[in-house]
């Protein structure tokens, strides 16, 4: 088997991925990659969405969730379950 | 009644460069496979030379004349990412679009049942007048132009389950009420054509697209409730195949699950219509499949199947 053409893809930035991933289905869209290397595109774009996906998941559980008092007035912080939403 | 099978060995001598997936090895295979004893009664023949009318009915004849210009004498000539000429590749390219003719002829004529045509270069992506995606010339719409220029059919269905759009087979016939397009193939890739709301001029341009990772489960279902109802009431007088193995699981040019089982179970679906409308002609003409043993499997599985008929 050649070797995995997308190992740098778990450590590229959000930035990154997501520039290449636009860029990705721009050109399968337009229809101009060559036959040969379709599929090895749409592997990488494949690879690229899930390192976003990935990215996005650590951002959200990052987030905090306000939490309000009763009058509607924030009255503190509580970590977002991301698994429960 | 016979299955035919066609080939011809100029076909091993259209050369890609080295690592490219389109290469003699493919045909090798299929040869291999289709030595064994339950091919014995195939009516194999030689494929003759097409003749540049023939090639006509779908390609300008300067389009002809420049791919026989751009023969190179020696090495590789490049005539887009993909596609490539080697010095045998324009009589190759005669002999693959000769094969579908021939096979035409025999078909039409009631000499035998159907044919399966093993030749190279594909044919499908060539578009009017552009080689592209490894075809030179369109070998499977020639055949069905030939079938109604020569044969008098009327309506001619062209059925391609190849993994990749057959852009150039749409192209052609896309104003053309006379032929039916119908197609399954992967989305996306490669060339990027084929969605579903690609009609045609006259509704007879099928597209039933597939995702990647999709199996035979999704594939018979496209063609349960998209191809086989529309190739019905179309009532074709003959099918021609694009017939490419690249949707196998072990292809390593597309993500699609295909097995053996579901070529052959296609094949015999697209006899039934034939059945039903067409006396049973079928003409099947090699298009992708780039891993040998997907390959050689699933062309023993769908010849296998031809010879029901």
């Amino acid at each position: 088997m050649a070797e995995d053409p997308n190992t740098d893809v778990p450590r590229l930035t959000f930035e990154r991925a997501i520039e290449e991933l636009e860029s990705i289905v721009k050109r399968l869209e337009e229809g101009k990659v060559p036959l040969e290397e379709s599929v090895l595109i749409y592997e990488r774009g494949e690879a690229l969405k899930r390192r976003c996906e990935e990215l996005l998941r650590q951002a959200e559980a990052r987030v905090e969730k306000i939490t309000l008092d009763a009058a509607g007035k924030a009255s503190g912080t509580e970590p977002l379950d991301v698994n429960k939403t | 009644m016979t299955t035919l099978l066609i080939t011809h060995p100029a076909c091993l001598k259209h050369l890609t460069p080295l690592g490219h997936p389109e290469r003699p090895d493919r045909l090798r295979a299929i040869e291999r496979a289709l030595e064994d004893e339950r091919f014995q009664h195939l009516l194999r023949v030689e494929a003759p030379s097409a003749n540049f009318d023939a090639i006509a009915l779908c390609h300008p004849m300067r389009y002809i004349t420049a791919l026989r210009d751009e023969s190179p004498k020696e090495g590789l000539v490049r005539l887009d990412a993909d596609t490539s000429m080697s010095p045998g590749s324009f009589e190759a390219a005669l002999r693959a679009a000769g094969g579908g003719i021939h096979a035409v002829d025999e078909v039409m004529s009631g000499r035998a049942s159907n044919a399966f045509v093993a030749v190279r270069p594909p044919g499908h992506h060539t578009e009017t007048a552009r080689p592209m995606g490894f075809c030179l010339f369109n070998n499977a719409a020639i055949a069905a132009r030939h079938a109604q220029q020569r044969h008098g059919a009327e309506r001619v269905a062209l059925v391609d389950f190849d993994v990749h759009h057959g852009n150039g087979s749409q192209d052609i016939f896309w104003s053309d009420k006379s032929v039916m397009y119908c197609s399954t193939h992967q989305m996306p890739l490669y060339p990027g054509t084929g969605a579903a709301n690609e009609r045609g001029e006259h509704n007879t341009v099928v597209n039933a697209p597939l995702s990647p990772g999709d199996g035979g489960a999704q594939f018979r279902t496209a063609m349960e409730t998209v191809i086989l109802p529309r190739l019905r009431d179309f009532r074709p007088d003959l099918i021609v195949i694009s017939a490419g193995f690249d949707a196998h699981q072990r292809d390593p040019l597309a993500n699609l699950n295909l097995l053996e089982a579901d070529f052959q179970w296609a094949t015999l679906k697209l006899m039934e219509v034939a059945n039903e409308t067409a006396r049973g002609r079928v003409v099947s003409l090699l298009e992708g499949g780039y891993d040998l043993e997907g390959l050689a499997k699933s062309v023993a599985a769908h010849v296998g199947a031809l010879m029901q008929g």
